[in-house]
């Protein structure tokens, strides 16, 4: 029961990505029937589903972070063993730690202090205040991901890979099986 | 004033850079101490981290990206591959020719590069060296027309740029100079790469042809099957219908771009279920979990870069670089020609996603100063960009290549240069004329 609840913990962001890119696409979907076959046209739909598209982007945006997915520069590091490259980039990640903490204050304070009620979104009519949260929000899981990566990678030695890689790596097991049949 | 701006800019974002920063904080850190420098209010990065991404033409990019990874998994980019295969038949160098031509069919409805070269690869490395080809050339060959998938449209590196582009106006000095620029939007950019995309398979066909005349690699013994090719098409019939939906949406207006790729999802899901029931619900979480972390990243890099643009901009940094350009020389052809190998040169070391990223803000207006349309510039940077994915050390498709055919990257990459070569060739002519890219989109009434 623990154990499949911190993989839910674990994995959270993809739950909520995931659930999100489903509904706004069934959104838009629904949308074009709509508009194709009825002739008639949902106002709200665009907007929402443009509201729900940020919020996937920035929990899709952490959930990067927790795989070790955002691209660097690494072909400067060819050279180095691969736990000098893991402290190097542990330093880099400083700098984005920094970065982020600095922007969860600035979306805070801009969202809890200085956004009001009165400012609402178009046609839905949702103060834009509770849809702003997601930038302190998702900044704030992004941090938290970027010193659990970190920890596994330096303290537990765990080997965490970029998923484009790791991709490549499938496929040459699976190719070069493919290829050797062959010939 | 500038140059010191210029300094902290460019100086943290390479220093971050070489230091293993990710992208997107290199350029969010750098764009950070230079608003604390210039005592500009950083509130402006809450409301750019909202405004950049909260737009609905950009939703193209995680559905372009869902559809794809739909198709593969539904069997879709398999039958197509087969149909390119059955057309092979007795030409010399036919079946390579194929995989170009398969490149070509599955560009129409995968919006990236790395995905075609898999798609492509997996079936038509091993077909070529059944029939006797080099290992080598067999996967230069499809990592260099792989790179055709982001050309084709709908491309993904083409809704990036035009995300970019739209919200960027041409400099009021260089409209009075050179007269109205024409408006970019995601369909003519679509319209636009289609002949350069056509172009650069026709240079591929050419040394294709080349080098499989000096290997003696000759067609198959049992010649033109008619009853083959109707057997592969009649199977192939709805993946077929794939690219046609997309493509014939968008072209006739009847879908935005968007639209078309939502439409294509669930054609896909129709077809994966209910016609080759191979798509799995397992396909399909899987397939939704790439996108997500796909679109993250790539749209966290859209944050970043737009506010480092916005500075450049407004510390008018492209157009000091232009005036500087234009008093090296006013011939537009080496001006291009600087351009072009300038983007040959990154691409080889950066993504291109996040190189059209970074780059649209500072190369675009230096585009607009010198006279260039911008829909013109924007497939030359995405052509240009394209030959990085068959270029060390950071060239996806040779990896991806190398992995099937268990030939080594630095051969591939050897066998690959001709390919490279006649490719920038192609890219040459398409930068010095203009209607190459022009002249479809304004037949389209666009």
């Amino acid at each position: 029961m623990t154990v499949k609840f911190f993989h839910f913990i674990d994995n959270i962001e993809s739950f909520i990505c995931r659930s999100l890119l489903a509904i706004f696409v069934c959104l838009l979907f629904a949308q074009i029937l709509s508009r194709e076959i009825f002739g008639y046209s949902i106002a709200w739909s665009e907007e929402l589903s443009t509201y729900m598209f940020v919020w996937f982007v920035y929990f899709g945006a952490s959930y990067a972070a927790r795989l070790s997915a955002h691209n660097r520069v690494t072909f400067q590091f060819k050279k180095l063993s691969k736990k000098a490259v893991n402290y190097i980039e542990g330093i880099a990640d400083l700098f984005w730690i920094a970065f982020n903490v600095y922007f969860v204050y600035l979306s805070f304070n801009f969202v809890f202090f200085k956004m009001n009620l009165f400012w609402k979104s178009q046609t839905l009519g949702v103060p834009m205040k509770y849809i702003y949260v997601i930038l302190p929000l998702a900044f704030t899981l992004m941090t938290i991901r970027i010193i659990q990566v970190n920890y596994l990678k330096l303290v537990k030695g765990i080997d965490i890979r970029d998923p484009d890689k790791q991709d490549v790596q499938k496929m040459m097991e699976e190719g070069g099986g493919a290829s050797t049949q062959k010939s | 004033m500038e140059s010191t701006i210029v300094l902290i800019l460019f100086g943290a974002f390479l220093v971050l850079l070489v230091l293993g920063a990710p992208i997107t904080v290199a350029l969010g850190v750098s764009a950070l101490i230079s608003f604390l420098y210039l005592g500009e209010n950083p509130i402006k990065f809450v409301q750019i981290a909202f405004t950049s991404v909260g737009s609905f033409p950009l939703m193209a990019l995680p559905a372009f990206i869902l559809a794809g990874a739909l198709m593969e998994a539904a069997g879709i980019s398999r039958r197509l591959v087969h149909v390119a295969e059955s057309f092979a038949g007795p030409f010399t160098g036919g079946i390579s020719a194929a995989t170009v031509f398969a490149c070509l069919f599955f560009g129409a409805i995968s919006g990236s590069g790395p995905a075609t070269t898999a798609a492509v690869g997996m079936l038509m490395i091993p077909a070529m060296i059944d029939r006797g080809y080099n290992k080598g050339i067999a996967s230069a060959i499809t990592a260099s027309s792989g790179s055709l998938g982001i050309i084709i449209p709908p491309s993904i590196p083409m809704v990036i740029f035009g995300i970019s582009a739209l919200g960027m106006q041409p400099p009021p000095e260089a409209v009075e100079k050179y007269g109205v620029f024409q408006s970019v939007s995601i369909p003519k950019l679509f319209i636009a790469g289609v002949l350069p995309g056509l172009l650069i398979a026709g240079s591929l066909l050419v040394m294709n042809y080349i080098i499989c005349r000096r290997h003696g690699y000759r067609g198959s013994a049992e010649g033109f099957s008619g009853r083959n090719i109707a057997c592969t098409l009649y199977k192939g019939f709805w993946a077929l219908l794939a690219p046609l939906v997309i493509l014939g949406g968008i072209y006739s207006g009847f879908f935005t771009p968007t639209e078309a790729a939502i439409v294509a999802i669930f054609y896909t899901l129709l077809i994966g279920f209910f016609v080759y029931r191979e798509l799995s619900f397992k396909d399909l979480a899987r397939s939704l979990e790439t996108t997500t972390w796909l679109t993250g990243r790539v749209l966290l890099i859209l944050f970043t870069a737009t506010v480092f643009g916005r500075l450049l901009v407004e510390n008018q940094i492209p157009a000091i670089i232009a005036e500087a350009m234009l008093s090296a020389t006013d011939n537009i052809y080496i001006i291009w020609a600087m351009l072009i190998f300038f983007l040959l040169f990154v691409g080889m070391f950066m993504e291109t996603l996040a190189t059209i990223l970074i780059l649209t803000p500072v190369l675009l207006p230096i585009a607009y100063n010198l006279g260039i349309d911008p829909v013109h510039f924007g497939v030359v940077m995405v052509c240009a960009l394209g030959i990085g994915f068959q270029t060390p050390p950071l060239g996806e498709n040779l990896f991806i290549a190398s992995g099937i055919s268990n030939i080594s990257i630095e051969e591939i990459s050897v066998r690959a240069l001709p390919f490279a070569l006649i490719n920038t060739i192609a890219i040459f002519l398409i930068a010095f004329f203009p209607d190459i890219v022009l002249w479809l989109p304004r037949a389209f009434g666009y």
